[in-house]
């Protein structure tokens, strides 16, 4: 099979270059196995959250443009200031054509609250956690009514409410608890109890029970004009479904990521995967890549677990497997590795070191920043050390940064899967 | 005792996402989805088979749970196995003792075809179908042909595939042998275009439509003998079906599921697509005329399981002035005979109806997809025609 361009990883990062490549008119496909991780994200994009103290950063660019400067082995430095300005606006137009708005606070960082009530900086997110109206309701200083379906066990608003009264934004604000109970619904003899986020957000497309939640809303949240419900206001037609539910309330509904599936984010992944076979892309699931002979210094093919007899090859490659969650990573009590290619990888060779006592520590984890160790073009090393031209890497599965401790795990995989797409188009004009 | 290989549940992270996919958990709450019905419910099943539970009978086998799991579980193969194994089930079901024997049926049917074609139109029969087999009223049935196409391949075609240096297996499957002959000939005409002739080996039901009804047991005696006939087949001849369920059932399930040792065939069998696109990018590409047609593709969900897909499109990218429209990968619902039945009609339904809505808005000329249950599903629910990828090669062919 001879592609343009093949994406090893059909996650955000993959997705990002895939869209980019298939718009220039490359052939493009993209083999994932299983799905990706968006599928466990809060749905909000980060691009840079924290200083190198650990203070929130106000201004993402600014914090880019320094970490550009000064850390040569950060993805961002080697993606370059102005492709990570383009690849973000490229991202909110891509989403945007397939129907989910994505807003940023006028290129600030904004806050949004986790399922335990923490406050998170983030760069984008959907108009139902971050939008101009939202601040305005934030900053009015009204009562905050934090509400639950009777019967959903993946999320705990009593939790919610009590970490948000420990941030000094929310210390002063009234806040009150509320449920709503589930309409009738269906002939099923399934428990409540055993209804998962999708469920719930299925019941919401059907659109049929609106009315009836919104009054159950409206009695219990009395005179609070901002409601929060965990996050499953409907996966497609969610826009609608939340324009509804305010008129018909007179309230700001806000919307708290739950536990795996999350609903924020399956709608990026969805918009995403629209967007990518929208342009011609093709998008083969459930398939994984095993190995490939890169001896040479270019990666020649790639065996799959499917293809057998016959690999798949292209002219270029890019490695967006992820990190260790999603299978980009592995690890051995010796060393870490990158297990389709063998790729050189960043990291130390003492497993005492890999990760720290304490779980939550403010410094984090060290295996965090552990990856792919790539050139300025984001090209591999092969484990004969020699560089690997016609693959680039992207996305979780590089090293140089921590996604959790920097917080831009979203913006390292927007702006290098994009980075990625522009110098494969870039060799091709070649 | 467990079996070792048996227990990929373990790597289950209970994340949820093969239950966002599952086609019958998005259409009904009746299915309390893979995860559960799968993985969760297996580490109880072991200990004690008491506590199987009988939702396991809405799992159409589809296999877009194993697509979606980021960790490789084999979801629906556990709930295959639990429900024949622990479920249990009426000996007593005429209905799908008749669904399941394709051949059986199938070549009585193609004997009388005139009167059983006539007969399946009645609406008497329809109700009594209905009412007696529990098969669904307004289910429409493909028609059957005069003959078998194993009988019409032997009198009129293998006397003109023996020029050929280069030859293939053909397995044809039990929906072109009696009910699809026009398929059979157009597979051996894109072959002969190709230089390749054609010839058929002895064959019986791949055994789909048998595990799915679970008579495990006749499945396995099929496979067995479809193993030892292809087997039998020159060495070094590639073996290719045009259905692209047998061809996952002869590659996967025979080994993975029936536990046979289907290691010679594996290697040399394919799905057609994926065999005429190695030979398209080698340079054996037949002249073709340019279509000027608009499509829609529907990639089937056992084909998706394989991996297959990638080599339906390349090919349908290669046929000249074919206007391709890729439908985003939904199920059709029909799953092979679960939604010939009563229990299943409405949930079959409503799984096919964001892929028939999908279809209507691309408003194609015609649909493409590689298998013949989703054909008939879509041909019955939208006005449009349904096409096999090889009939589609056949139809751009040059003719000599």
């Amino acid at each position: 099979m001879k592609y343009d361009v093949l994406i090893i990883g059909g996650g955000l990062a993959g997705l990002t270059c895939g869209i980019r490549c298939a718009e220039k008119g490359l052939r493009t496909a993209i083999i994932s196995g299983g799905m990706n991780s968006l599928h466990f994200s809060s749905g909000s994009i980060d691009l840079a959250g924290y200083d190198e103290d650990g203070e929130v950063v106000k201004k993402p660019f600014d914090q880019v443009k320094k970490i550009c400067r000064t850390r040569m082995d950060h993805p961002y430095a080697k993606a370059g200031l102005p492709v990570i300005k383009k690849s973000m606006d490229f991202f909110i137009d891509k989403t945007s054509s397939a129907g989910l708005t994505l807003n940023h606070n006028a290129d600030m960082n904004h806050f949004h609250i986790t399922g335990l009530g923490m406050l998170k900086p983030a760069y984008l997110s959907q108009e139902s956690v971050f939008s101009p109206r939202g601040l305005e309701v934030v900053n009015s200083r009204e009562k905050i009514a934090v509400m639950n379906f009777k019967g959903f066990r993946d999320y705990y608003p009593e939790q919610t409410a009590a970490y948000l009264k420990k941030n000094r934004i929310f210390a002063d604000r009234e806040i009150v608890l509320g449920e709503v109970s589930l309409p009738w619904y269906m002939n099923t003899q399934k428990n409540l109890n055993e209804f998962r986020s999708t469920d719930l957000a299925r019941i919401f497309e059907t659109e049929k029970y609106l009315p009836r939640i919104a009054e159950e809303i409206r009695r219990a949240a009395g005179d609070a004009t901002t409601v929060s419900l965990p996050a499953f206001l409907g996966i497609n037609n969610y826009r609608a479904i939340r324009k509804r539910l305010e008129e018909m309330t007179g309230k700001f509904i806000y919307e708290i990521p739950t536990l795996p599936p999350s609903i924020l984010g399956l709608r990026i992944d969805h918009a995403l995967k629209d967007s990518f076979i929208g342009h011609g892309g093709e998008f083969i699931a459930g398939e994984r890549a095993e190995s490939g002979p890169s001896d040479s210094g270019m990666l020649e093919y790639i065996n799959t677990r499917n293809t057998g007899r016959e690999p798949v090859s292209a002219k270029f490659y890019v490695l967006a497997t992820g990190s260790f969650f999603s299978g980009g990573l592995t690890s051995d009590s010796q060393k870490i590795m990158e297990p389709v290619f063998n790729f050189k990888v960043n990291a130390d060779g003492k497993r005492s070191k890999w990760y720290s006592w304490f779980f939550f520590d403010a410094k984090s984890h060290p295996f965090l920043s552990y990856g792919v160790e790539t050139d300025k073009n984001f090209n591999p090393v092969n484990d004969r050390g020699r560089t690997v031209e016609n693959v680039f890497c992207a996305g979780a599965v590089l090293s140089g940064y921590d996604p959790v401790r920097e917080g831009c795990g979203g913006g390292v995989a927007i702006s290098s899967g994009f980075a990625c797409a522009e110098k494969i188009t870039g060799e091709l004009k070649k | 005792m467990i079996k070792l290989e048996n227990i990929s549940f373990d790597h289950c992270i209970k994340c949820t996402v093969c239950t966002i996919y599952c086609p019958v958990s998005q259409a009904t709450h009746l299915f309390p989805g893979p995860k559960q019905s799968g993985p969760d419910s297996e580490r109880l099943r072991i200990k004690n088979p008491e506590l199987v539970d009988a939702s396991l009978k809405y799992c159409t086998n589809c296999k877009r749970c194993e697509i979606a799991c980021p960790s490789d579980v084999k979801i629906a193969e556990i709930i295959q196995n639990a429900k024949w194994n622990y479920l249990k089930i009426n000996w007593f079901r005429p209905r799908d003792w008749f669904m399941s024997r394709t051949d059986f049926v199938g070549s009585i049917a193609t004997r009388m075809s005139f009167i059983t074609n006539f007969v399946l139109k009645l609406r008497a029969v329809r109700v009594l179908m209905y009412l007696l087999l529990r098969i669904p009223y307004r289910r429409t049935f493909p028609s059957y042909e005069s003959s078998a196409f194993e009988n019409v391949f032997r009198k009129e075609i293998a006397p003109t595939q023996k020029d050929y240096e280069k030859r293939v297996v053909y397995f044809h499957g039990c929906f072109v042998n009696y009910n699809n002959h026009a398929l059979g000939k157009d597979f051996v005409k894109v072959m002969n275009a190709m230089n390749y002739g054609v010839e058929i080996m002895k064959e019986k039901c791949c055994g789909v439509p048998l595990i799915a009804n679970g008579y495990l047991e006749k499945a396995k005696k099929n496979a067995a003998y479809n193993i030892n006939s292809l087997q039998s087949a020159e060495e070094g001849k590639r073996i290719v079906a045009t259905s692209s369920s047998c061809a996952f059932a002869l590659k996967y399930e025979y080994s993975s599921f029936l536990e046979l040792d289907n290691s010679k065939i594996i290697e040399r069998t394919d799905y057609a697509t994926r065999f005429i696109s190695e030979e398209f990018l080698s340079g054996n590409m037949p002249k073709m005329k340019r279509l000027g047609i608009r499509a829609a593709y529907h990639s089937p969900c056992h084909l998706e399981r394989m991996g297959g897909v990638m080599h339906t499109l390349n090919v349908l990218k290669m046929i000249p002035g074919l206007d391709l429209v890729v439908l985003n990968s939904e199920c059709c619902g029909i799953a092979g005979t679960y939604g010939f039945k009563n229990e299943n009609y409405e949930i079959s339904q409503a799984v096919g109806s964001r892929l028939f809505d999908m279809i209507h808005s691309a408003d194609p000329e015609f649909v493409i997809t590689d298998c013949e249950t989703c054909k008939m599903q879509i041909e019955m629910n939208t006005n449009y025609k349904v096409l096999h990828p090889v009939t589609v090669i056949a139809m751009a062919l040059k003719e000599k």
